[in-house]
């Protein structure tokens, strides 16, 4: 299996509703593709799926060539995971937060302290690496999220609606760390702002009630709609 | 990296979250006032002669009695278990913070194993404080410390893998964290006596109810519970039986042990089961 991320079938459902529905799809060494959906598509939940938060209902995943589901702590190792609103545990600082997660990944002393250094210095949260994480906003939480998930360096990043909630010069900036950080890794982000998507992503797979409705690059799409506002709207039936 | 190391680093960190908690001083300062003002009250008022006990009792075993009396007022310690366990496994989950803690390459078993050790940890050195106070105290006024304060403190520490265990199972199955603390303490002080109490009325000893078992840390001081009580409750019925209930202390804490890893073992299930919806 050449891709880093695979999906076959994914499928997911909570009772009777089907939150994920069959679900297939590929995303080659170093691309980055959206996931574009209006709320309740299902972009969440491959994301879930895909990093073990979710058992799927049927189908399979494999990141870096690892399954899922047998595979869970090999596949979970190469890849930095950012999933719904940040929580962190307030009584930690960020630095002992990163080294928790660090030293759980099996990252050793030196290397560490580097990393969480380094990743700390990339979100602008170096002043704020000894202040207990209670007292933070939730745009620092924000920043530490993106931070975890690029301590361990890893070739696989997958991210949900990493820069909402944020002001918009906050938005910008996140941006901007986020393309810096993204460079040379395999990038699925899941967003319904299609300003985040255009600015991140070469490709865009739309998801719609669950079930994958286009994947396709994104010049592709505005050839083919006009723009990726009018493709997502044509897509998704207007939906938001 | 093996997993007995990934469960060194869970322990570590989530002692750390434990003992940066309020809770945890808060736990500390009111085993130690509890103590003292136990201690106070024994020698000040002497209460133990007031209380009704044999005469001939105090005097042979003044310094047990003593001992018995202010340590376990410790046993309090076993409150702050449950609030320092209740919310540990359902909180990943109400909070959130599980999007951050699951994604990493650590089994669900690891994750409940070191923080049921970390939170274990915490009970201990609260429980700890209280009979390292309670043993000062006893040498303070008799002159020596019981050997049976350390049987005592080994029943207690059985009591504590006992409670953390259930609190941990609560925690692993109900949604909230608050839930599973009350959920606790109510199975704890109200159900579980509750049913000692009809078993006892039925005729049937109930050495096996995990309540009974914690009366067995009295036994450990050589002490006959139906000679110091038996008088005192007029050999009452109630009392009476429960008093010949006191069982034997190892027993006691092989049967809250036991109890307790089974509880953790159902955690250990319960948690790798839930999903993070």
């Amino acid at each position: 299996m050449k891709e880093p991320i695979v999906m076959e079938g994914l499928t997911k459902r909570y009772g009777g509703f089907l939150a994920l529905d069959g679900l297939s799809l590929r995303v080659g060494e170093g691309e980055k593709v959206a996931l574009l959906g209006p709320n309740g598509a299902g972009k969440t939940t491959a994301l879930k799926l895909l990093c073990g938060l979710l058992r799927p209902s049927a189908g399979r995943a494999w990141l870096a060539g690892f399954d899922v589901v047998e595979e869970r702590e090999e596949a979970v190792a190469r890849v930095g995971v950012m999933v719904e609103t940040p929580e962190f545990y307030s009584f930690l600082t960020p630095e002992e937060t990163l080294r928790y997660l660090g030293l759980l990944r099996g990252m050793d002393g030196g290397r560490l302290e580097e990393r969480i250094e380094e990743v700390l210095e990339l979100v602008g949260l170096g002043e704020r690496r000894r202040t207990r994480i209670g007292s933070f906003s939730r745009g620092m939480k924000q920043r530490l999220a993106l931070a975890q998930a690029l301590l361990h360096d890893p070739p696989i990043l997958l991210l949900d609606e990493p820069s909402s909630g944020l002001d918009p010069g906050g938005m910008l900036e996140f941006r901007r760390i986020l393309r810096e950080a993204g460079k040379r890794k395999t990038v699925l982000l899941a967003s319904h702002l299609l300003t985040e998507v255009s600015h991140l992503c070469g490709r865009v797979a739309i998801l719609h009630r669950g079930r994958l409705v286009a994947h396709r690059s994104l010049s592709s799409l505005r050839r083919k709609y006009g723009s990726l506002e009018k493709a997502y709207l044509g897509l998704t039936g207007g939906a938001v | 990296m093996r997993e007995l190391d990934r469960l060194g680093v869970v322990v570590r960190y989530e002692f750390l979250k434990q003992y940066r908690r309020r809770r945890f001083y808060g736990a500390t300062v009111v085993v130690v006032l509890a103590v003292v003002l136990s201690a106070a009250m024994c020698e000040g008022w002497d209460l133990l002669a007031r209380m009704g006990l044999p005469a001939r009792l105090l005097e042979e075993k003044g310094a047990e009695l003593f001992a018995l009396w202010v340590s376990s007022m410790s046993a309090l310690a076993l409150l702050a278990a449950v609030f320092f366990s209740g919310d540990v496994l359902a909180s990943e989950f109400e909070r959130g913070t599980g999007y951050l803690l699951f994604p990493n390459p650590v089994g669900r078993g690891t994750l409940v194993l070191g923080k049921y050790l970390a939170c274990l940890l915490a009970t201990v050195l609260v429980l700890g404080a209280g009979f390292l106070l309670s043993a000062l105290l006893t040498l303070a006024f008799y002159g020596r410390v019981p050997l049976g304060m350390a049987g005592s403190f080994g029943v207690t520490l059985a009591i504590a893998v006992f409670v953390n265990g259930m609190a941990f199972a609560f925690s692993s199955a109900l949604k909230g964290g608050t839930g599973a603390t009350l959920a606790t303490l109510l199975t704890y002080m109200v159900l579980f006596s509750t049913v000692s109490t009809g078993l006892s009325h039925a005729g049937h000893e109930p050495w096996f109810m995990p309540d009974r078992a914690s009366d067995a840390m009295a036994s450990t001081y050589g002490i006959s519970f139906e000679e110091a009580f038996g008088e005192m409750v007029g050999g009452g019925q109630a009392m009476g039986r429960m008093v010949r209930a006191s069982g034997d202390p190892v027993v006691a804490s092989l049967l809250l042990t036991g109890y307790g890893m089974g509880l953790l073992g159902f955690s250990v299930w319960r948690f790798r089961r839930r999903e993070m919806a």
